[in-house]
């Protein structure tokens, strides 16, 4: 019988966890991940609730949030989703909008700190934008050893990073490389 | 180099990529008599200026959005950024008055 469990983007069957010093850093394959974009001059939906944010911006409720990627453009983020049709359900919530599931497309890292200093310390190292612009509740697209990436502040403890997932293995490497020089 | 994004700040200039003189969104007519021409002009002329110069940039790291950048070449002084999106709307102008 052929062993049918799926890989992570970081090739493993279970997620990966590292910790150094106060930071700790893992992959997440239960995030779902759909992106919604409005057609010009439609009205803006609601889906599950959220009030899309604006430029930068990121909100979240207990199980769904949203991130603006661009005009009129967001990614919808989910919990628990990653094994499900995330997108036929974002389409259900909105259904004039354009909606293309990416789960498949982007690997989520989250590097979680009891010291929210010590996330900013490292985003020093790693992204050439401001550490202070990256607060809770922002979403950013920005570029991260050459690699696109969108970086989300759900709260002060924690930075979320979403490459995509062909590159999750530089950007784990990037990261964990990172934080080992940081705690040394 | 940052670049002065309207919607998000400044941001680096390695997130964008550098698409040229801001007058190619001024595209001739193609039913006009002289369109052969004005393509000829359109796709092969470009101003060189040493100094002020408007210019399309592309946010392609970011919110993949496109700037009209002002920038002086002399100095690399960017005096200026707009979303091209409203660059380009058609301008209100008055007609003159008989």
């Amino acid at each position: 019988m052929p062993d049918l469990t799926p890989l992570t983007a970081l090739g493993h069957d279970q997620p990966q966890s590292v910790t150094y010093g106060n930071l700790t850093m893992g992959d997440c394959p239960d995030l779902a991940l759909a992106s919604l974009t409005l057609r010009r001059d439609a009205p803006v939906p609601l889906p599950f609730g959220l009030d899309l944010p604006g430029p930068g911006g990121y909100v979240a409720s207990a199980e769904v949030a949203a991130i603006w990627t661009g005009p009129r453009q967001w990614m919808i983020e989910a919990k628990a989703k990653g094994c499900t049709d995330f997108a036929a359900q974002v389409k259900a919530q909105a259904p004039d909008a354009i909606v293309t599931e990416q789960t498949d497309g982007w690997a989520a890292f989250d590097i979680t700190s009891p010291d929210g200093a010590a996330i900013g310390r490292l985003l020093e190292k790693l992204v050439n934008i401001d550490p202070g612009t990256v607060s809770p509740g922002t979403a950013s697209r920005t570029s991260l050893h050459h690699m696109n990436v969108l970086l989300v502040r759900p709260d002060p403890c924690c930075l979320r990073i979403w490459v995509g997932r062909s590159f999750a293995g530089s950007l784990w490497h990037a990261v964990i490389g990172a934080a080992a020089r940081q705690a040394a | 180099m940052l670049i002065p994004h309207p919607l998000l700040g400044l941001r680096d200039a390695e997130e964008f990529v550098y698409l040229g003189d801001a007058s190619l969104m001024q595209r001739p007519d193609p039913d006009s008599p002289t369109a052969l021409t004005d393509f000829c002009d359109y796709v092969f002329l470009r101003d060189n200026p040493a100094g002020v110069h408007r210019e399309l940039w592309f946010h392609e790291q970011g919110d993949r959005s496109w700037l009209v950048v002002t920038r002086n070449t002399l100095t690399h002084e960017i005096l200026g950024a707009e979303l091209a999106t409203d660059a380009a709307r058609p301008t209100v102008t008055q007609e003159p008055s008989a």
